[in-house]
């Protein structure tokens, strides 16, 4: 009892720590992570997916599995797009599934392959069949395979699942550019649980183009200012100086 | 020989009037102005020789092809069965359906010379020496020496022609003559992999009537090894005893021959089937075919090579789920050098296609995911083409606070009939990149200028990070 206590306070005092509060944690590989977000938020959540996993130099194969839906309101990911946020689209296969068990068991498949690098599955609202028994298999299997396993939740209420870490993600407004064009891509990301951590935190994100991931906004590198480049002086090239040296 | 256009080969007609390959296209012309010419296309003339080839294996198993346009048939012991040599002449011609030079002789050599040489002499020793097929200056000596048909050289010794014009004219002289033998290589169509179990009780069991398959599958395995070949569709006949069969198919993107992922794959096929494997009283002939089989090296694996069994897995992922849900529900996007944004990419079965690399876009930027078709929304905007101040979108209003834009992107007329023409080109779209007072950014788009229709209409096309 004692100890939990004590555990407590130190993941407290990890919380206020600086170095905690300065960034969020990466979705690693190897685990189960879920994103919530509203339908309209899904280009937000699905950046934040994409980049927040490729964090390290990511190259393997990335399978998106969803629904097959028809009709009027079918969302395609556009490659260009894709590219824009850093992700080469050629890393992706789409698979499609008919009813939600095939989606789960195409996820979980995907996520045994021991090629893959990355899972995405995507889901709506009410989706009966992912609790606590898939959602277990689904981080077992992506312990085994190293595969970073992100399920992509739409309008949904999050329940109790094995996930590492839950997020929820929206859309934030932009710092506007010249002539009041919108800006670069930002977010509000949410941290709703963590296994190893203290959550209930929110970041606001916006995009780095330079490192090609989402940073947290006002806490970036200084910019450079304009240095003057020192010019070399040989040691001993004039005889009277000496004094100098060459500096690195 | 310069850059001008010249005759490969004429038809009948065009020979009747004086035209022969060689001649510059020009004149041809000049000499028949309604002349209908193609371009050359070897690979396709390939192509077509091979197909007459497997055609004439109907006549006799010893065909070769003899390049670049004809064909050699051993017919000896065949001829009887088609009515006779000019019956199979006859028959043979018929079939080609081509303008043919038919020729019959003792050996193959004198028949190709006669073919090509001959008109419609059946005597190889009055052929010119051009029969010989050798180099221009070897006709050219021979020509000089006064010899000028082939009987001419065959009546002098051998051994001086040989010593003045070389060995090869003598040996080609004795392959028409069939003083040597010259024998052809027949083309052989492998027969294609098939192997079948007859089962002297039938089975019922679905697990019992796939170990069969298995062992089927291991033989093949063998065979294909041994061959070099790795198959990319696999059949499977399931032949019930009151004669009803069911075939089931499956299909690789790459070639396998590993037993143990057909038979997995086979066994998905089985548990998606809408209407299940009935084996009635059982299965009694159970067959396992082949029809697609694509070059395999056997390979050498390395010591940690966990990237190429990385890649393994993935194909072997990709073809259990393309199996268990459609090859065309796993895909790949695919980029398409097209001008509207919906059409710049496509969706590709993955199996059949291979990663690429992605173009570097030169426009301004695309949202990451888009609706297709474009959802229709109620736009309040300045006319004629100022930017939207609000919009309805599912019923919500959303406030415009930052935009940008226009990005114009004009219709594809030049795929359109007759889309050069004035208001044919169809509507010209007006892109904006806008942003709510929520902070959501939006890709909308004003389909038509004002100028081309009265009340274009606004439309949202993607959603931006």
């Amino acid at each position: 009892m004692v100890d939990s206590v004590i555990r407590l306070r130190e993941g407290e005092a990890r919380a206020f720590a600086p170095e905690a509060r300065a960034t969020p944690p990466p979705l690693g590989r190897g685990q189960l992570h879920e994103i919530h977000a509203r339908q309209e938020d899904g280009a937000a959540a699905l950046a934040f997916a994409l980049c927040a996993s490729a964090s390290g130099g990511a190259s393997g194969m990335a399978i998106l599995v969803r629904m097959a839906r028809g009709g009027r309101s079918r969302v395609v990911l556009n490659g260009d797009g894709l590219a824009l946020l850093g992700f080469d689209p050629t890393r992706l296969i789409i698979v499609e599934a008919d009813t939600e068990l095939d989606l789960l068991r195409a996820g979980l498949e995907a996520a045994r392959c021991p090629g893959v690098e990355l899972v995405l599955l995507e889901m709506q609202g009410g989706f009966a069949k992912y609790d606590l028994t898939a959602s277990r298999r689904l981080a077992l299997a992506a312990e085994r395979s190293r595969a970073c396993v992100i399920v992509l939740y739409y309008d949904a209420n999050p329940r109790a699942t094995a996930a590492r870490t839950r997020w929820s993600v929206a859309s934030a407004p932009s710092v506007p550019i010249e002539a009041d064009g919108p800006g670069k891509p930002a977010i509000e990301a949410e941290l709703l649980r963590w296994r190893d951590g203290p959550a209930d935190r929110r970041w606001r994100l916006e995009w780095d183009a330079d490192h090609e991931t989402f940073r947290e906004e006002g806490n970036r590198a200084p910019m450079p200012c304009a240095v003057v480049p020192l010019s070399f002086v040989r040691e001993g090239a004039s005889g009277g100086g000496g004094g100098y040296s060459r500096t690195a | 020989m310069g850059n001008a256009l010249r005759l490969m080969a004429v038809d009948g007609a065009a020979h009747a009037l004086g035209l022969a390959p060689g001649m510059a296209l020009a004149d041809a012309r000049a000499r028949c102005p309604a002349l209908m010419t193609l371009p050359v296309d070897p690979e396709a003339d390939a192509r077509e020789l091979a197909r007459l080839i497997s055609a004439m294996a109907r006549f006799t198993p010893m065909v070769s092809a003899d390049p670049p346009n004809g064909i050699i048939l051993d017919i000896t012991g065949c001829a009887h069965l088609f009515g006779g040599e000019a019956g199979l002449v006859r028959q043979a011609v018929a079939l080609a359906a081509y303008t043919c030079r038919p020729a019959l002789a003792d050996n193959a050599a004198a028949a190709r010379a006669l073919a090509r040489h001959g008109g419609r002499n059946t005597n190889v020793r009055v052929l010119p020496v051009a029969a010989l097929d050798l180099p221009d200056e070897a006709l050219a000596a021979l020509r000089r020496a006064g010899l000028h048909t082939i009987g001419d050289l065959a009546r002098r010794p051998m051994q001086p022609l040989a010593a003045r014009f070389g060995a090869e004219t003598v040996l080609k002289l004795r392959h028409i003559l069939g003083e040597v033998a010259s024998p052809i290589a027949p083309h052989r169509t492998l027969p294609p992999n098939r192997l079948e179990a007859r089962l002297t009780e039938p089975v019922i069991r679905t697990e019992d009537a796939l170990e069969v398959i298995e062992d089927l599958l291991v033989q093949a395995a063998r065979e294909m090894e041994a061959r070099k070949l790795g198959g990319r569709r696999f059949v499977a006949t399931f032949c019930r005893s009151d004669n009803a069969r069911r075939r089931l198919m499956v299909e690789t993107g790459h070639p396998v021959r590993d037993p143990a992922i057909v038979l997995r794959l086979l066994r998905e096929r089985i548990e998606t089937l809408a209407d299940p494997l009935d084996p009635g009283f059982g299965f009694d002939t159970i067959g396992l075919t082949i029809p697609r089989a694509e070059p395999l090296p056997s390979r050498q694996i390395g010591l940690g090579d966990e990237q190429e069994e990385g890649a393994d897995s993935l194909a072997a992922l990709i073809d259990r789920l393309g199996v268990r849900l459609g090859t065309d529900r796993v895909r790949r996007i695919v980029p398409c050098d097209r001008h509207l944004p919906e059409r710049a990419q496509a969706l590709e079965p993955a199996m059949s296609t291979q990663t690429g690399i992605w173009p570097v876009a030169e426009h301004p930027p695309r949202p990451p995911m888009m609706f297709d078709p474009p959802q229709p929304i109620e736009v309040i905007a300045e006319v004629p083409d100022g930017p939207p101040h609000r919009f309805r979108w599912r019923c919500k209003l959303h406030e415009v606070r930052l935009y940008e834009g226009p990005e114009r992107i004009a219709a594809e007329w030049w795929r359109r009939k007759g889309g050069e023409g004035a208001r044919k080109a169809g509507l010209t779209r007006d892109y904006y990149r806008i942003e709510d007072a929520c902070g959501r950014r939006y890709w909308i788009f004003r389909h038509g200028l004002y100028d081309e229709t009265p009340q274009p209409r606004w439309y949202l096309h993607g959603l931006f990070a």
